[in-house]
């Protein structure tokens, strides 16, 4: 297939779609989580591994349907996220103050170490080889374009759920108030926002989405216990480009992603999927040497 | 320095040193892999802190020197006399990080320690996927040296690495890092060239990793790149370097002694286990005790003091 | 100043813009050695830009620096460091994990004084502490400090740069009475011993007019006034922006 074969490619495009529409959720799971706890929660996307893991054995244990699993996988989800925050976040800004620079600085290898104990604890419970299932694999076609309906389907999940999460933070009271934690907690504080409520809601449904979107991952790939940590990668890649806080920004950094994924892949070879995906990760920070948080502080 | 700890810790040191510089002599075959091992991690965990703990700029990607070192021996197998290759690990590892060094010190905190470890992924998946697309299979290396050669080459670069790490802290360089480490515009202001010297560090940091790297590529007669670019290798590199704690080369030392013991005890009977307990490692002393066993003592006598 | 002397440091027509704000415009002044001179002037007002301006902290969007007759502007800030100029800032910075000795340790080290061997830098380091009354505090941590005595430390630590040139942003603020003498003691008893060039931004008035020769007033990024402490109290413009029109 030539370039511009390839880039005009209908399959290759709703492929993207796909792929970007499930960054786009597990990336707007990671800004509410993020935007929260201001420490790159490393994680994240080992959340996305056991909703998939959740749904797997839902299905192959039950025959329950992933798309009925997946509400009950978010659901849990939020209840996880619920617990860390009461449980664990709570404590830790209690403990050490919320601006403390070397916990920050630190922060990132507490969650190194407990993605790596939850991966571990997970290849230990589930055996470390992959694994998968088969689900709505029926073929659809639109024109030359061959769609198979769980790939339908996580689309239009995804979808429709990141525009509902982002139709949340817009439109409603508590997504104002969200936001605002998100961009100035003390401020926020200030103006009588019940900051620990909002946190933790922004954390349950962080969780949420990421298990929501486990539970769709699981219809497509095979899984592992090693399988979330991409998810990671991505996620922060669509919020260092996408701009924290910023949900629509990120949905469109998301399908962006998705198609640099795709033809890229497409255009060269499935080896050098990693090297895209790391290579926007290094180029992302490179850039922008101030992370997320480039305040633009004139203050001098 | 109170004189007493640093005569105890030079007697200690001493005879360590000694042990270990005789062990191929009258241990069998397996206890000197072992202590290749140690002297191995002993050298990784050193050249990190002279980066790491000096600056304060925490590197996730220590393994990317390792991997590029072993790379290069692997690519010129045969055909470089091996000194000359081991050499060129090293000095390849330090122009990476010449290359690399300017944009990448830039980031700061939490930024940078995934930057680092994005840096590392990315050389390894694209030398994955060059070695795809130049359609080799495996690389294989016949004709290494002895375990004795290399367990040698290996004592010398650990010894290198500690030496490094004295100096350097000793040094006024070494005062001007921890200084940009406490406050990086402060030190700047007070006349420390503050680019120059994180750019200094970085590039000591990753020679002797290179080398390394190139030494225990020897190990194995099959080559595979996920290994040697393995990220767990940078993370055990950081849990001994928080277990040990302090800023000089007495806590890379504990800590690397410390979880070297406890995974020669699991790794036999648990290997998940040991991944489990590197984690809760991991996130335990950031959380609890982020001065690491050194930092542990040091409140221990204040209170001692204070209580006296 | 007398016509003929050489200045030490001069500023001409300096300007800063951060983006869409002009922090500092045309701003002009010269400052001879051994002189004291205050700038004063409303939050806001470009104060402590015009010290960053000064140290390397930022670079000029237009103007010049000059140091004994030597364009500094655009050099880094240990460049300018290790040429003469030390700065303090407004919200302390010291090194907290390290003690108040190895605080000034650096600056002896890596200022202009530039003592590589450790045992000299030390030794001009407790010298200066002497002086200042901090010598039992040498094996504190900094972080330890109380914030009176983090501002002394930040200008003990400016000060065993060996810097001709000491900018002193704000050293005053939230000390108490008291503190507020000791601190003006100490620095006068400082400058005069080593017949230090000071430029000081402060708030505290009473305390700018007892330190400084010659004041310099911003507002909005300018110059509106500069002379003595009397003449600038009675300035018109000074007046009308401290006091409203009718004041003046």
């Amino acid at each position: 297939m030539s370039i511009v074969e390839t880039l005009l490619s209908g399959q290759l495009l709703f492929a993207a779609l796909v792929t970007g529409s499930l960054y786009a959720l597990v990336a707007l799971g990671l800004n509410l989580v993020y935007g929260t706890l201001r420490m790159l929660n490393v994680a994240h996307g080992d959340v996305v591994m056991l909703g998939a893991y959740g749904a797997y054995w839902a299905f192959t244990g039950w025959g329950v349907s992933p798309l009925l699993a997946a509400p009950a996988v978010a659901a849990l989800g939020a209840l996880a996220g619920l617990a860390v925050y009461r449980g664990v976040v709570r404590r830790l800004f209690a403990s050490t103050g919320q601006t403390s620079t070397r916990l920050e600085g630190n922060s990132l290898l507490l969650f190194f170490g407990l993605s790596i104990i939850l991966q571990n604890a997970a290849a230990f419970a589930f055996t470390p080889n992959a694994r998968g299932f088969a689900y709505l694999t029926e073929v659809y076609h639109l024109g030359n374009v061959a769609m198979t309906a769980n790939r339908i389907a996580a689309l239009v999940i995804a979808g429709a759920t990141c525009i509902a999460v982002a139709a949340l933070l817009s439109r409603s009271l508590l997504g104002l108030s969200m936001r605002a934690v998100i961009e100035r907690r003390e401020a926020a504080t200030i103006v009588g926002v019940d900051v620990d409520r909002v946190q933790a809601i922004s954390f349950a449904l962080g969780f949420a989405t990421a298990a929501l979107a486990g539970a769709l991952v699981s219809m497509l790939e095979q899984i592992s216990p090693f399988s979330g940590f991409p998810f990671t990668i991505a996620a922060f890649i669509v919020i260092i480009l996408g701009g924290l806080g910023n949900i629509g920004a990120g949905l469109g950094a998301a399908l962006l992603l998705g198609a640099i994924e795709t033809y890229g892949v497409a255009l060269t070879s499935a080896n050098v999927r990693s090297v895209l995906l790391y290579g926007a990760f290094v180029a992302a920070l490179l850039l922008f040497p101030r992370g997320l948080f480039a305040r633009k502080s004139a203050r001098a | 320095m109170a004189t007493t700890a640093t005569r105890g810790w030079l007697g200690v040191g001493i005879v360590g040193v000694a042990l270990l510089a005789a062990l191929p002599f009258f241990a069998n075959p397996y206890l000197v892999a072992t202590g290749l091992t140690l002297l191995m991690w002993l050298a990784l965990t050193q050249s990190w802190c002279v980066l790491s703990k000096m600056t304060g700029y925490v590197s996730l990607g220590h393994v990317v020197f390792y991997g590029i070192g072993a790379y290069l021996v692997v690519i010129t197998w045969q055909s470089w006399p091996l000194p000359l290759a081991i050499a060129a690990a090293g000095a390849l590892a330090a122009l990476f990080a010449v290359v690399i060094g300017l944009p990448v010190l830039r980031v700061r905190g939490p930024y940078f320690v995934i930057l680092t470890f994005g840096i590392a992924e990315l050389v390894k998946y694209s030398i994955l996927a060059g070695e795809a697309a130049s359609g080799t299979a495996s690389r294989i290396l016949f004709g290494a040296p002895d375990l004795l050669v290399i367990y040698f080459a290996m004592f010398a670069l650990a010894a290198a690495a500690t030496l490094l790490l004295v100096l350097v802290s000793r040094s006024r360089f070494g005062q001007g890092l921890r200084s940009l480490r406490e406050n990086e515009e402060a030190a700047e202001t007070l006349g420390v060239p503050v680019v120059r010297y994180k750019l200094l560090a970085f590039v000591l940091s990753a020679a002797i990793p290179g080398m390394v790297g190139a030494v225990m590529a020897l190990r194995s007669t099959y080559f595979v790149v996920g290994q040697v670019f393995d990220p767990m290798i940078s993370v055990t590199v950081i849990a001994m370097a928080l277990l040990g704690g302090g800023d000089d080369a007495r806590g890379p030392i504990l800590g690397t002694l410390f979880l070297f013991i406890l995974s020669e005890v699991l790794w036999v009977r648990a290997p998940l286990a040991y991944m489990l307990i590197l984690g809760a490692v991991l996130a335990g002393f950031v959380l609890l005790a982020p001065g690491g066993i050194l930092g542990i003592v040091d409140s221990l006598r204040a209170r001692r003091v204070r209580s006296a | 100043m007398s016509a003929n002397a050489v200045p030490l440091l001069e500023v001409r027509d300096l300007g800063k813009r951060f983006g869409g704000l002009t922090a500092l415009s045309g701003v002009s002044f010269s400052v001879a050695a051994g002189e004291t001179v205050g700038v004063m002037g409303a939050n806001g007002a470009g104060k402590t830009t015009l010290f960053s301006l000064i140290a390397g902290n930022a670079r000029p969007s237009s103007g010049t620096i000059t140091l004994d007759g030597r364009r500094i502007d655009g050099l880094s800030p240990d460049r300018i460091c290790r040429l003469g100029v030390a700065r303090t800032f407004q919200i302390v910075k010291p090194f907290p994990g390290l003690t108040v000795l190895e605080n000034l340790r650096t600056a002896a080290m890596f200022g202009r004084v530039a003592l590589a061997d450790r045992g000299r830098a030390d030794r001009h380091a407790m010298a200066v502490l002497d002086e200042i009354g901090m010598i039992e505090l040498a094996s504190a941590p900094a972080a330890t400090l109380t914030l009176a005595g983090q501002k002394r430390l930040e200008v003990a630590r400016a000060i065993a740069t060996g810097a001709r040139i000491v900018l002193l942003d704000e050293v005053m603020a939230g000390l108490t009475a008291t503190e507020v003498a000791q601190m003006l003691e100490t620095l006068r008893r400082m400058r005069d011993s080593r017949g230090l060039t000071l430029i000081v931004i402060e708030h505290v008035m009473q305390a700018l007019m007892k330190l400084c020769a010659r004041i310099v007033v911003l507002h909005h990024g300018e110059r509106i006034a500069e002379g003595t402490p009397e003449a600038i109290g009675r300035d018109e413009r000074v007046l009308s922006v401290y006091f409203g029109a009718a004041a003046a």
